[in-house]
């Protein structure tokens, strides 16, 4: 390679770098999706907690149609993402939607516990409070990750692989089925 | 020192290949105007790239009609970090004009 071929390529670099900052820069996000998101998992996070505590009075469909909700909703949302961009990003399922970001992931537990510690010993006040603080928190995880998808997207496009996503969904579907086994 | 790729030597496959780092997947036509190019040249370079298995794609639909969505492959994910890297070495070695 000649030199000045070599004196061009700082700019070639540069230039390749800018259009991946460019192309990041011009993801949006539908409207309300993290707001939509952050509620079906404030309701699934609710209907779980009730579903669980009611023990034989509650109906199986109170527990599964917070669930299906969330599945309904997640779904939506990212057929409007990918349809408005014309892009598919990974970490968006998995981080955003999927909740495997810590913050996300964490505070799903946390709100989930809580709630249904709180219908257990029927402290029903706390169990949409818990939910709401879930949901919200679930979201703002969410909107956290956005920013930095933006400051680095090359770090951040690509999520779990979907074997370990698959992983992740059996494991928690079992565990909510061993939970409803003991009601 | 690292070899450079041949394959994305192209500063147009240089910009595809990084602008493909940003994303899981990207429809044809979002591709092209990033990149500012025609169907035909982007497809030429997504051909080639497609048969060094640097990239992939596949027929789809988008906003009700049939395209092509494009990403990159683990071995073209590690050929770009490797090319990206051996310019960098260069980059670091030549003089100032």
């Amino acid at each position: 390679m000649c030199l000045d071929s070599q004196r061009e390529l700082p700019g070639r670099v540069a230039d390749a770098e800018a259009r991946r900052t460019s192309l990041a820069d011009q993801v949006v996000v539908p409207r309300l999706f993290f707001v939509s998101i952050g509620a079906a998992v404030a309701f699934q996070i609710a209907t779980t907690a009730v579903g669980l505590a009611g023990a034989g009075r509650a109906p199986i469909w109170l527990l599964a149609s917070g669930l299906v909700l969330f599945v309904a909703v997640s779904a939506a949302q990212l057929a409007r993402f990918r349809q408005l961009n014309g892009v598919w990003l990974g970490g968006l399922l998995s981080r955003v939607v999927g909740g495997t970001a810590t913050a996300a992931s964490v505070s799903y537990a946390g709100a989930l516990g809580g709630a249904t510690w709180a219908a257990f010993v029927g402290a029903w006040w706390l169990v949409p409070v818990a939910a709401i603080a879930g949901g919200a928190a679930y979201a703002l995880s969410g909107q956290r990750w956005m920013r930095r998808y933006r400051a680095d997207p090359a770090a951040h496009s690509r999520g779990e692989s979907a074997a370990w996503l698959l992983v992740l969904a059996i494991l928690a579907l079992t565990f909510l089925v061993l939970l409803v086994a003991q009601r | 020192m690292t070899d450079l790729d041949p394959q994305i030597q192209t500063p147009t496959r240089l910009r595809l290949m990084t602008m493909l780092t940003a994303v899981s997947e990207v429809e044809f036509a979002a591709l092209r105007d990033g990149l500012a190019v025609s169907d035909s040249v982007l497809s030429k370079h997504v051909t080639a790239l497609n048969a060094g298995g640097y990239v992939r794609s596949r027929k789809g639909v988008h906003r009700g009609r049939r395209t092509t969505w494009v990403a990159l492959t683990s071995h073209g994910r590690r050929a770009l970090r490797d090319h990206v890297a051996a310019l960098r070495e260069i980059i670091a070695v030549v003089p100032p004009q």
